[in-house]
């Protein structure tokens, strides 16, 4: 009797869960799948009706040969690197100053609000013109103090410092908005009592507000860790890569190889290549957090 | 009265709706935003009025070839129906044809073929066939120019220049004498665009030499390096502007109209916004000339120019292929040369007075655009132009050497031209 209650329950769940599951074959699985098929053909660009054909992991191993794979990856580990750590500095000021108590917190919460609803390439356009050599604005505040103009978008380090700040400033709000979310979840009592006891605003920092806040900040870590991986739109409307390819991340070399030149086995090889990089990423932070919960509980 | 409007309200009332049970096709065209959609517009609602069962959909592109083509790629890789015609640039009809984008019309036209095409300039029916099937029809006709300020040529009484020397010459007095330090004496495409192949392949086609040459490559050559130490050599005399390899095709133009720029390298479009937008400062200082060349070399320049394709997908290609023909035809090539300064595709419509009133350097445009030489003709084209457009761009910034440039550039055609 039971069993056959076990089984009609079962039949039930597998009944409720079906749509959702086709839903997410038809939207992840099969571009996923597709993806990893085409990354192992090839069509020849020079006749494509000749067809495409199944070329194994020759497309993985030329990118192993390939001087702009690694330097697009290079500039990729460069743009993580760099923004990463900088969003959360960024981030978490933002985010302290908005928790502050006073009157009228709605202007402020706006105004962490607007970078990150903003479009990204909207957000390239804007920093592209902040750092136009001519009529930019960088150069004009360095011309009243006496600085000549530079180069910002076509010289290869000032570009990426140009596109890091873009970066910083696009990805800090949603960091600030991610660690607010964090911070009120912190009982006031915790610094009531910290008071009491008389701890310095430091200390309440460093022994109460940072530790509650960790996973928030790892969330909010890996979310941006992830979306730096796949930095794209704002060096792609800031230099289009350049001057040469040098500020190219890996996600617009995937976006040339595919769109420009047509070569979907090996863009497709390139992205999942790329997806390797983000899981690899995304599971040392996972593995990291668990090992310090785990630390916790003992 | 009250009946004669009773059956003028009836007669207006049965007219469309007769008009109605006449088959009403919708075509929709793609054109770039750098390509006067505008002009489009009102040439399409020309033809509407012809062709009262044809209503035509104007869709606005990226300004940029390379927009234009990416979202294309990803309309046409799938199969999309939603697009009927579609305006390609002059590189792109050999990867057209090869990825079979473009259905062929050569069995649309028949025995109008042979008729057609020898009425067009040579470089575009060639342009457009390949392998023996026309792929697309001229829609209009481009090439560079070096356009320049006649005020300050005057001013400083210096000769239009002939040679890349004595532009840069030319350009070193002006410099001197106005003291401006936002003047550019030579402005040119130099980020990392379509247009900076033509800035590479202009010097080059100077001196004879190519690219390619009997289908090899053909840059282990002195020639191959005469553009960079052309641009070397301006960039030292300070005659090219400090920020070059950032400056993309229409921003030559801004800074031109601006009052900016003393001599550009540009295409056939320049003419018109100089001279007629509402913000240009350079009204009737303007003077357009063939390029520039070595001492002892010869002018050349790069072909451009847009051409009408009628998507392999299109779901009204009989309809699709009669509006591409009269876009295509010596009417409209004439439209566009008076609205929008674009250059025909047919040499008669370059002596048509009104035609020449609007444009009066026509009349000198028609040896130059007969002479333009074509960029590599590939079917993997886009692969050419990155190698080319990228070490030139790097070139210019500085981040690379003629040597390095070079060598870049060779290993990554190399594959391309075995």
């Amino acid at each position: 009797m039971t069993a056959r209650k076990d089984l009609s329950e079962r039949a039930l769940g597998v009944l409720l869960l079906t749509p959702a599951a086709l839903l997410l074959a038809a939207i992840v699985v099969y571009p996923v799948a597709t993806l990893l098929w085409t990354s192992l053909t090839g069509v020849d660009n020079a006749n494509p009706g000749a067809g495409e054909k199944f070329v194994g992991f020759d497309n993985y191993l030329r990118a192993f040969d390939d001087d702009r794979f690694w330097h697009s990856l290079w500039q990729t580990v460069v743009y993580v690197a760099v923004t990463v750590p900088a969003a959360l500095l960024v981030g978490l000021g933002l985010a302290l100053l908005a928790n502050r108590p006073f009157r009228m917190k709605w202007p402020v919460r706006l105004g962490l609000l607007l970078p990150w609803a903003l479009p990204l390439v909207f957000a390239g356009l804007i920093f592209r013109w902040f750092f136009e050599y001519q009529t930019g604005v960088v150069n004009d505040l360095l011309a009243t103090v006496g600085i000549a103009p530079q180069n910002w978008l076509s010289d290869p380090t000032l570009a990426t410092v140009a596109i890091c700040t873009a970066i910083v400033w696009k990805a800090s709000s949603f960091m600030a908005l991610m660690l607010l979310a964090g911070l009120q979840t912190i009982p006031r009592s915790l610094y009531e009592a910290a008071e009491v006891d008389g701890a310095t605003a430091w200390q309440q920092f460093v022994e109460i507000t940072l530790p509650m806040l960790r996973p928030a900040i790892f969330v909010a870590l890996i979310f941006r860790t992830i979306t730096a991986i796949q930095t794209f739109d704002i060096p792609y409307a800031m230099t289009g890569g350049g001057p040469g390819d040098s500020t190219e991340t890996l996600a617009m070399y995937i976006h040339k190889t595919t769109l420009d030149f047509l070569d979907f086995g090996y863009g497709s090889a390139l992205a999942a290549l790329m997806f390797l990089l983000s899981m690899a990423a995304t599971s040392g932070y996972l593995r990291y957090t668990r090992r310090s919960a785990g630390r916790e509980e003992r | 009265m009250r009946l004669i409007f009773i059956a003028l309200t009836v007669a207006a009332l049965a007219l469309p709706a007769s008009a109605q049970q006449q088959q009403q096709t919708t075509l929709r065209i793609f054109t770039g935003g750098q390509q006067r959609p505008d002009v489009m517009r009102k040439i399409a609602d020309e033809y509407q009025k012809k062709n009262p069962n044809v209503k035509i959909e104007v869709e606005v592109g990226g300004a940029t070839s390379e927009a234009q083509q990416q979202y294309l790629t990803t309309v046409l890789s799938s199969k999309d129906s939603a697009l009927d015609v579609i305006l390609i640039d002059v590189i792109r009809p050999a990867q057209w044809a090869a990825q079979g984008w473009a259905e062929p019309l050569d069995a649309y036209l028949g025995s109008d073929k042979a008729k057609i095409l020898p009425a067009y300039l040579k470089a575009y029916a060639d342009a457009d066939q390949v392998g023996g099937k026309l792929v697309a029809l001229p829609y209009f006709a481009d090439a560079q120019f070096l356009y320049y300020r006649k005020d300050l040529l005057d001013k400083y009484k210096r000769p239009v220049p002939k040679s890349w020397d004595e532009m840069m010459e030319t350009a070193r007095v002006i410099l001197d004498g106005e003291k401006n330090p936002q003047l550019q004496g030579f402005s040119t495409a130099g980020a990392p665009i379509e247009g900076t192949v033509c800035t590479y392949l202009v010097p080059l086609w100077g001196t004879g030499s190519d690219i390619v040459k009997d289908g090899r490559l053909n840059l282990d050559t002195v020639e191959a390096r005469q553009p960079f130490q052309l641009y070397g050599r301006m960039k030292q005399a300070g005659v090219l502007p400090k920020n070059i390899a950032e400056i993309p095709t229409d921003r030559i133009r801004v800074d031109f109209q601006a009052g900016n720029v003393v001599f550009a390298q540009n295409w056939g479009y320049f003419w018109n916004r100089v001279e007629n937008d509402a913000d240009t400062k350079v009204k009737g200082k303007v003077g357009v000339t063939i390029l520039p060349h070595d001492q002892g070399g010869k002018s050349a320049t790069c072909i451009g120019g847009w051409q009408l394709a009628v998507s392999a997908y299109s779901k009204n290609k009989q309809e699709a292929v009669k509006f591409a023909r009269w876009l295509s035809s010596p009417e409209v090539s004439k439209m566009q040369a008076v609205l929008a300064s674009h250059l025909p595709v047919f040499p008669s419509v370059y002596r048509d007075p009104e035609v020449l009133a609007a444009n009066p350097w026509f009349a000198d445009a028609l040896p130059v655009v007969e002479t333009a030489k074509s960029r590599p003709v590939s079917a993997q084209y886009p692969q050419v132009s990155d190698a080319i457009r990228s070490n030139m761009n790097a070139y210019l910034a500085g981040t690379k050497t003629t040597d390095g440039a070079l060598a870049d550039m060779k290993s990554r055609l190399k594959p391309l031209y075995k």
